[in-house]
């Protein structure tokens, strides 16, 4: 439905979007996970008719909309900090791209008033319509912003980090709910964000950003178990990238079985998942990659160790409460950590995943 | 501690000597006003208190040797000018500020050359007004030569009010009405102005009270037909006698009461906004 071919864009010769290609089908929800600086919103304003691509082009439907004003796209565009109108109250913020709009505007006030009351009730907002948007939450603002872009029914809805800016609770709820509503309406979401949680909770297909280019684009499932290039892996925060000169020699330390001579051969990062790591004491028999225990994270249901291995690197080692028990490690010990060889991913010299 | 509270003391006594002395000459002109006339002078003591000066200046005095003040038609001549200089220059402020949004190449040149009309002294404007009227053979009137220079000198502040304003200004809820399919006109209409109208406000009472004690440049491009301060100066060159000082006392009442329109118009938009807060309001157009 929503296809994006070779789109580029450069802000005063520097690089924001480059090269990028990737399609939404109808009634799917996409996720695209990058930091900030990746060129994530960039490429949202560019697919929204905000800012136009110095190179490639964006269809919607098969046609080309490259050249489309922003109010003529047809694109919903929900704002990172909601962007609602200060001098309206919710109904009318929700009513406003209905009675304004350039193609089709409504002008029966009932109509109007049939469709924005579907829409409160749908994000939830019943009560609130009176309501100036300074004397609503920070989650209602939210839901004003999705239902504003909502009831005037476009095809397919971009948000920019909708979740950006609510508390840790109520994003959890919204996430639910956002996908509740997009199955409802039956629009596709393109949901971007910097949370990998939220990237892969919520997608049905998700895509991954890094320096203005999509480098990894697949099911969530498959982008957590087996990142494809290396910037996907790191960008999960589930896995210890280990590099440099002595490699290999880390790995044999540390992997307590047999390594695979050929991958060995042509990896340059390799990738081991924290949960995945096991510690024992400097004095114990097995072998193991020495590693200065610095400090621990204690979240609840798991803690995370903080290790420094001796090439200064930071290895960190994920122990989930309902696996392990708890263990007291001293600061500034040594520790041996070692794995399986099968829980090893290789990154040959172009980041790609090798085999 | 102490010397917190000692400074405190210091700054409080300060300030009110300043507002006091800013205050004074209008002070003492609101009392000299009530000077018995027509033989009263002004100076101090008062002889009598007396309201004939304010009777005076609306000609209601019975005749004597002392002319009524020329500015019945200049204050006509005044306001009509000072109104259509606001009018003419906060349009122009608020489309030149909203074009200083985006960066545009030269847009340092034209920002010094906007603000160049209020910093260059009135009198050397004037007098190259005079000079290029000359020139080109263009009578010299209030409503031609003086009003385009009172824009000139008006414009820069209604545009650097504005600037301020823009600066601020969160573009968007702009980017949100264009992505909702509104048109950048509507879009312009419905939310940006809505948005920065208070300063809009602002920008036009500046415009407005600037214009309208404007001296300098008037002076030397009002023709014959003379504004209210160039009047008041005309006076001065013969006599002062205190309907002057009535007069003072009513203008300022005048700028205040202007000031109290300005005050109550930003109340009503904001009693506006918390209405549409209570109940639902149908947008007409």
């Amino acid at each position: 439905m929503l296809e994006v071919k070779a789109v580029s864009k450069n802000f005063s010769g520097v690089p924001a979007v480059e090269d990028v290609s990737f399609t939404v089908n109808e009634n799917e929800y996409v996720t695209l996970l990058g930091s900030s600086g990746s060129g994530k919103s960039v490429l949202l304003r560019l697919i929204a008719g905000l800012l136009t691509p110095d190179e490639g082009d964006v269809f919607l439907n098969g046609t080309p909309i490259t050249d489309l004003p922003c109010h003529e796209r047809r694109i919903g565009f929900v704002q990172q900090k909601y962007a609602l109108f200060p001098h309206l109250n919710v109904y009318d913020n929700i009513a406003f791209g209905l009675r304004h709009r350039v193609i089709d505007p409504v002008k029966d006030e009932s109509i109007i008033r049939k469709k924005v009351q579907n829409t409160i009730e749908l994000v939830g907002l019943v009560g609130q319509e009176t309501k100036m948007t300074g004397q609503i939450s920070g989650g209602q603002k939210q839901r004003v912003s999705l239902a504003r872009t909502l009831v005037t029914e476009p095809k397919i809805c971009l948000l920019d980090e909708p979740l950006g800016a609510l508390d840790a609770n109520l994003r959890e709820r919204m996430t639910i709910e956002l996908q509740n509503i997009r199955r409802e309406l039956g629009v596709s979401f393109m949901h971007v964000t910097g949370n990998e949680f939220e990237a892969l909770a919520m997608g049905q297909n998700m895509l991954v950003m890094s320096d203005g280019r999509i480098v990894q684009q697949g099911a969530p499932q498959d982008m957590y178990a087996r990142p494809q290039d290396l910037i996907t892996a790191k960008s999960m925060h589930n896995f210890n990238i280990l590099s440099g000169d002595d490699l290999s020699a880390q790995l044999k330390a540390g992997t307590s079985d047999k390594l695979p001579a050929t991958k060995l051969k042509d990896a340059h990062f390799c990738a081991i998942p924290m949960d995945k790591i096991d510690i024992s004491d400097a004095s114990a028999k097995t072998s193991g990659l020495s590693a200065e225990f610095l400090t621990s994270e204690f979240l609840g249901n798991k803690i995370i160790y903080f290790f420094k291995i001796e090439n200064g690197d930071v290895c960190e080692v994920e122990n989930h409460m309902s696996l392990r028990e708890r263990r007291e490690l001293k600061a500034n010990a040594t520790y041996q950590l070692h794995w399986k060889s099968k829980d090893i991913l290789y990154y040959g010299e172009n980041k790609q995943l090798l085999g | 501690m102490d010397k917190v509270v000692s400074l405190r003391w210091f700054l409080g006594i300060f300030t009110a000597a300043f507002v006091l002395f800013l205050y004074g000459p209008f002070i003492v002109m609101g009392i000299l006003s009530f000077q018995q006339g027509p033989e009263g002078g002004p100076q101090f003591p008062i002889i009598e208190w007396s309201t004939y000066w304010y009777q005076h200046v609306f000609g209601l005095a019975p005749p004597s040797r002392i002319a009524p003040l020329p500015i019945g038609e200049a204050l006509i001549r005044s306001l009509t000018l000072a109104f259509a200089t606001m009018v003419v220059s906060t349009v122009m402020g608020v489309l030149t500020a909203q074009a200083f949004r985006q960066p545009f190449r030269g847009s340092g040149v034209v920002f010094y050359s906007v603000i160049l009309g209020m910093i260059v002294p009135g009198v050397l404007l004037g007098l190259g007004m005079v000079l290029l009227a000359n020139q080109v053979g263009i009578d010299r009137n209030w409503w031609s030569t003086a009003f385009v220079l009172h824009v000139v000198y008006t414009y820069p502040f209604a545009f650097l009010v504005m600037l301020a304003i823009f600066n601020r200004f969160d573009e968007s809820v702009e980017e949100a009405s264009l992505s909702l399919g509104v048109s950048p006109a509507k879009t312009f209409r419905k939310v940006t102005f809505p948005i920065i109208f208070p300063g809009v406000l602002s920008a036009m009472l500046f415009a407005f009270t600037l214009s309208y004690d404007e001296f300098p440049r008037t002076l030397f491009t009002g023709g014959s037909d003379v504004t209210m301060p160039i009047a008041i100066y005309g006076t001065f060159a013969v006599e002062i006698h205190p309907n002057l000082f009535a007069f003072g006392v009513l203008s300022t009442l005048f700028s205040f009461s202007l000031l109290a329109v300005y005050g109550i118009l930003l109340t009503l938009s904001i009693r506006r906004q918390n209405q549409r807060a209570s109940g639902l309001q149908e947008d007409i157009t």
